[in-house]
């Protein structure tokens, strides 16, 4: 607030610059007539905003990816096109939050801020105050939703100049025992972008949810996220994410594995050239006996771009039986690009069933690359198809059509000019 | 064959001598000299350690090898300095003795993209499914093995096999078989054996590399060459395999050992 006041005394035009801050928050909410509880959420979040700073190298998650010199209240809000195709069984919802705030307001109520509260970081503050891009998936007890739910958000036409914000916020409650698949396709412009996303995730017992994220940036988009789930007895979690485009994508994924039995997979890869930077930093509390979980994170860099990962699996004492695995790798196919990874386990309880955790950071495998190599390919192609199919069995493991050629086609696109030197 | 001048060799090594990369540099490849013809199969055999993988690989343009003299020619061009891709292309195969796992790419899109690099089209698919049932049912292997990643779990031989199968879909000129004998029972030896016979044409010539003569009972070498210590020290026709497989390398390592002593003498006594 002290921010704001001072910036009240320097001019209206500072004044109506200030996206984040309450005045403009409360106006705009009550502008897209939202309900009373929700402007006060966002009201909630711009305090919060005001309050919290930037977070610094100092904190551990934030060691590798320095964001000090990043002023998320210069970024306009940049309207989004957002578009849910889906085919859902009666009772279910998949579509904006706007709408649902009609028909389904108490859903949204009890579980907007629920797993992420706007205190913990100014980037979720920043999308607590003046989230864009909201999406609920609602899943009644016991509805199956058979094919994909597809969300696309897209911030087509980001000014060349000036500086947006798109804020997602996504919303998944699955209810006991009921299941789906959703595909969240994220698309910009070569403007700078800067994207604060908070996704929380709910799943009650024996619910299964899997959610991709697919992360098609323009080169100048920087992503922020932060994806917390909350898991009930045998409930099923499958995060994967694809990071491909943008300039930086960090994200943090945090499963909070709380019924007995529970499981929770995050699973991602990403593709560097250029000055592109990857943070993926995860947790995977285990509370409850018998919980599962498994990350797979693996990159490929060129040029100088880099990739950091920071992850704790923690297993509480609570948690007896729990058994979990720990994986991330990278591929270096430059002499500048650099990963730094760090997987850390902290296990409370001497019940565990197994619990395992590896890093690598290397070049490709040079016998590979020959073998490839005497078959004809050219050391470019060569490295096409090996860095494809390091990604492929995370590929395979995301139940959807096509996925698999998709991301080969994709990884063949971007290296076949990327800076391999 | 018409009577007249030999053709021209389609794979010519010349006083080739090769070291392993990288310190200390170990020479493995002491000056070797040899030349196939096409519809010739060669045999190369020899003891562990006497440096038959290394010239196979050298052949090839494995990066793990530095040719420090010599050349390899291949239908007349040098193709010493060439990549191990750009020695494909012109229609170079090796056969590996370990080969290695490719995680994540089906044999099935490999060998499209190996037919695409070596004739600089697409495949045209049905022709390329057809050629590639046919292939697998000659090796008796499942149609489910093209879609597995290659090398990847297989059994030893599996990959053999394996080697064999994108042999025979890319149908080289000149096929250098490094080992591929090893390691396989019977049945398998056989299946093999008979995919490199469906390979003997008039215009294609072979090198067999093997540490025993196994293979050689199924495909019959026209010229058998011993490699000892990185240099051939004996050349002939198939009964030299067959001495080796009566007597083993010994007595031809005696006599090697004795061909250099007096060689010293002389020497000694020229001063």
């Amino acid at each position: 607030m002290a921010k704001g006041e001072l910036q009240g005394i320097s001019g209206q035009a500072t004044l109506a610059a200030d996206p984040y801050g309450e005045r403009d928050v409360v106006h705009a909410a009550r502008g897209d007539s939202e309900p009373p509880w929700l402007i006060d959420r966002r009201a909630e979040g711009a305090r919060a905003f005001a309050a919290t700073a930037m977070p610094t190298p100092a904190l551990r998650p934030w060691r590798y990816t320095d964001v000090s010199s990043l002023a998320i209240e210069d970024h306009a809000l940049h309207p989004p096109a957002l578009r849910v195709e889906a085919d859902l069984p009666p009772g279910a919802y998949a579509g904006t939050i706007a709408e649902a705030l009609d028909s389904r307001a108490e859903v949204v109520r009890s579980h907007l801020g629920s797993l992420v509260a706007s205190t913990e970081g100014r980037f979720v503050a920043a999308n607590a105050a003046r989230w864009n891009a909201g999406v609920l998936v609602h899943l009644p007890r016991g509805s199956a939703v058979e094919r994909p739910i597809v969300v696309e958000v897209t911030a087509a036409d980001v000014p060349a100049g000036a500086p947006s914000a798109l804020l997602p916020r996504i919303l998944v409650v699955a209810e006991e025992r009921s299941e789906a698949t959703i595909v969240v396709r994220l698309r910009s412009g070569d403007g700078p972008l800067l994207v604060p996303a908070v996704a929380e995730i709910s799943c009650a017992d024996h619910a299964l949810v899997r959610l991709l994220l697919d992360g098609g940036w323009g080169a100048q988009t920087r992503e922020f996220t932060t994806l917390r789930a909350r898991l009930g007895r045998s409930a099923t979690l499958e995060v994967a994410t694809l990071a491909i485009g943008g300039r930086l994508v960090k994200q943090t994924l945090e499963s909070l594995l709380e019924g007995e039995g529970a499981h929770s997979e995050f699973r991602g890869v990403a593709l560097g050239d250029g000055d592109q930077h990857f943070d993926f930093v995860t947790l995977q509390d285990h509370l409850g006996p018998r919980t599962t979980s498994n990350v797979e994170i693996k990159a490929a860099l060129a040029g100088s771009s880099r990739s950091v990962y920071y992850g704790i699996t923690r297993v509480e004492e609570t948690a007896a039986g729990a058994a979990a695995e720990q994986e991330n790798r990278n591929l270096l196919l430059s002499r500048h690009a650099k990963a730094d990874s760090d997987p850390v386990l902290e296990i409370l309880t001497s019940e565990v069933i197994r619990c395992g955790h590896g890093a690598t950071v290397g070049p490709v495998d040079q016998e590979a690359l020959f073998y490839l190599q005497s078959r004809g390919l050219d050391e470019r192609t060569a490295l096409q198809f090996l860095v494809a199919g390091f990604f492929d069995p995370v590929a395979r493991r995301i139940p959807l059509e096509g996925l698999g050629d998709e991301l080969a086609a994709a990884v063949h696109a971007k290296l076949a000019s990327a800076d391999l030197s | 064959m018409s009577e007249g001048a030999p053709p021209a060799p389609i794979l010519d090594v010349r006083g080739l001598k090769v070291s392993i990369a990288g310190p200390p540099g170990l020479q493995i490849v002491r000056g070797v000299d040899l030349t196939v013809r096409p519809g010739e199969v060669h045999a190369l055999m020899g003891p562990n350690g006497s440096g038959k993988s290394t010239l196979a690989n050298a052949i090839a343009g494995s990066p793990a090898y530095v040719v420090d003299e010599g050349c390899v020619y291949f239908q007349g061009e040098d193709i010493t300095q060439l990549s191990p891709d750009e020695r494909a292309r012109r229609g170079l195969f090796l056969s590996f003795q370990y080969p290695t796992a490719i995680p994540g790419v089906t044999m099935v899109n490999l060998l499209r993209a190996s037919l695409k690099a070596r004739r600089g089209t697409e495949p045209p698919a049905r022709e390329f499914l057809t050629e590639l049932r046919e292939t697998l049912a000659a090796l008796k292997m499942d149609e489910s093995f093209a879609r597995r990643y290659v090398n990847e779990g297989f059994s030893g031989g599996e990959k053999k096999r394996a080697e064999i199968l994108q042999l025979g879909m890319l149908k080289p000129t000149v096929a250098v078989l490094d080992e591929t004998d090893s390691g396989l029972d019977v049945d398998a030896l056989r299946t093999v054996a008979e995919g490199v016979n469906a390979l003997r044409t008039p215009d294609v010539g072979i090198l067999i590399i093997t540490h025993y003569e196994r293979i050689l009972n199924y495909v019959t070498p026209d010229f058998v060459h011993v490699l000892v210590d990185g240099r051939i020290v004996r050349s002939g026709d198939a009964a030299l395999a067959k001495r080796i497989e009566a007597q083993g390398y010994d007595p031809i390592l005696r006599e090697v050992n004795q061909e250099a002593a007096t060689v010293a003498v002389a020497a000694g006594g020229d001063k």
